[in-house]
């Protein structure tokens, strides 16, 4: 594997919440334009792997390599500027501004954090909120919109800051069967265009035809990784097989 | 056809019940020579409302109140802005003490401060060697406004407090700066959901405003009093009804006002 392709690596990353220890010694490496799929059962670690990855939440041992950037090493949020603009996070739920229409959601970051030009903005925030195929609900507020289109005009909104990677935290689990399909329809786009994704879900069958890689993890460690086909039709590790076999 | 009762209708019922019987109580003792009674508060009105027996100029009275309401309220707002942003700093230093200091204030009676403040703050402040006078309206402000300013810090902490954790979560990962997520995203939101609750207060402090009579300002409770001296004991109820009733009628308002645009606000966090 060639090193300069590597755009993420995670070393030896450990984190405890008090006495309760979420990772123990995290190693992932994800290459430039790759999709990498986090599985694995409630707790045992996905949702923290994200947060330290974008620095939301510091760790405690280890460390956390994003492009040039030190993560491990930054102790304050301006100093994790440049990095939040190279790394997007899309949330469980949601999370949009509710004081905002869907349109302002989408620009208010590019404008008053990294300072880009409105007019700009809005002709990119417009593009994006056609991408995700929203374009009729740009004046809409959330509270408006159904769980599936908060979705996508948050995805909308991590795009917009125009990241290397975007962090995709269960983005499916709030919805219901048939919104899920909206938004993951949005996302294997964004995959297939080439942009580097890291995606904790609990839906397998996307797992298995959008990602590069799948890691399952339990308490706090990978417990195994490799290609979908490898995880999905011939797990190694006996936990694997156990988790696996419940859900699929 | 099944009888549909719901609670608003058994409500209604009930306040209609209210409105009935404190009617039917005017009225029967209107007929039993309460009328009089009446009539003296009539003549009386114009001093209980204005200070003044022609009803202009301001001077004092229910005026008054409600001037020393505002003035109250303005010092509390800013006084309770900063204990209240105190409380929500990161910095143990800052914060401890503004916790300190806003517990004691709220639970410290209202009319033990206004006597506190009537003997601790001096009747003549030297300045430069300038002798200035403190007016007694000027203890009664800084008196109510304390205890209000720590319950109007509260509610600023309270609704800053109750914005979802995940907005400051996605507000970071956006790269905004600490000051800017407040500005820009929790502000405006929790200053929605503070705006009730300023107003419950102010309905409150308005009605503690009556306690301001032991300052000696000319008040509307003061200037009742001076004219129950000179009025027949039989009429003394009249007068403090119609004090009661003068309260009430600025008040009530008030607290509907705030209780509409509590549920307006409801539900739309997320």
């Amino acid at each position: 594997m060639n090193r300069s392709d590597v755009l993420i690596e995670l070393d030896q990353v450990n984190k405890s919440f008090g006495a309760f220890q979420v990772l123990k010694g995290i190693s992932l490496s994800v290459k430039d334009g790759e999709a990498v799929c986090i599985i694995g059962p409630s707790g045992s670690g996905k949702s923290t792997i994200l947060r330290c990855i974008n620095g939301l939440i510091p760790i405690d041992s280890g460390s956390i390599r994003v492009g040039t950037h030190a993560v491990h090493k930054m102790k304050t949020e301006k100093e994790m500027r440049p990095l939040r603009h190279q790394v997007s996070m899309v949330f469980q739920q949601y999370n949009l501004f509710p004081h905002r229409t869907a349109l302002q959601n989408v620009m208010m970051a590019p404008i008053q954090v990294l300072g880009h030009d409105p007019k700009e903005v809005e002709v990119r925030a417009r593009r994006l909120l056609a991408k995700v195929r929203l374009s009729e609900k740009a004046d809409s507020y959330p509270g408006q919109l159904s769980g599936g289109q908060q979705q996508r005009v948050a995805i909308a909104r991590a795009l917009a800051m125009e990241p290397q990677v975007i962090l995709f935290d269960e983005v499916t689990a709030a919805l219901d069967p048939e919104t899920v399909k909206e938004v993951l329809t949005a996302i294997r786009e964004l995959v297939d265009e080439g942009l580097t994704c890291i995606l904790v879900t609990h839906e397998m069958k996307f797992a298995r035809e959008v990602a590069d890689r799948v890691c399952f993890t339990d308490h706090g460690r990978i417990v195994e990784s490799g290609p979908p086909a490898q995880i999905f039709d011939a797990p190694q590790d006996p936990r694997t097989r156990e988790f696996l076999g419940q859900v699929l | 056809m099944a009888l549909l009762v719901t609670y608003a209708d058994k409500k209604r019922a009930v306040q209609l019940g209210i409105v009935l019987a404190v009617a039917a109580w005017i009225g029967l003792d209107a007929a039993a020579g309460g009328g009089e009674g009446w009539a003296r508060v009539w003549a009386r009105l114009p001093i209980l409302l204005t200070g003044n027996g022609s009803g202009w100029p301001l001077s004092g009275g229910f005026a008054l109140n409600i001037f020393l309401s505002l003035c109250a309220m303005a010092l509390a707002a800013l006084l309770g802005t900063v204990l209240g942003f105190g409380m929500l700093a990161k910095n143990r230093l800052v914060r401890v003490p503004c916790f300190f200091v806003m517990n004691f204030l709220r639970n410290s009676p209202w009319l033990v401060l206004l006597f506190a403040m009537l003997y601790i703050i001096p009747f003549n402040i030297r300045l430069f060697g300038i002798s200035i006078a403190v007016p007694a309206f000027v203890k009664a402000v800084i008196g109510l406004a304390l205890p209000t300013a720590a319950n109007f810090a509260e509610i600023i902490r309270g609704a800053v407090q109750s914005i979802h954790s995940g907005q400051w979560e996605a507000a970071r990962s956006l790269g905004y700066m600490p000051m800017a997520i407040y500005w820009r995203i929790i502000l405006p939101q929790a200053l929605r959901r503070m705006i009730p609750g300023w107003m419950n207060l102010y309905a409150l402090l308005m009605i503690a405003t009556s306690l301001a009579t032991v300052t000696g300002i000319q008040d509307v409770i003061t200037t009742l009093n001076t004219l129950l001296a000179m009025e027949n004991e039989r009429v003394i109820v009249y007068f403090y009804i119609t004090a009661l009733f003068l309260f009430f009628a600025f008040c009530y308002p008030l607290a509907l006002l705030a209780r509409r645009m509590e549920q307006s606000v409801k539900g739309d966090s997320l």
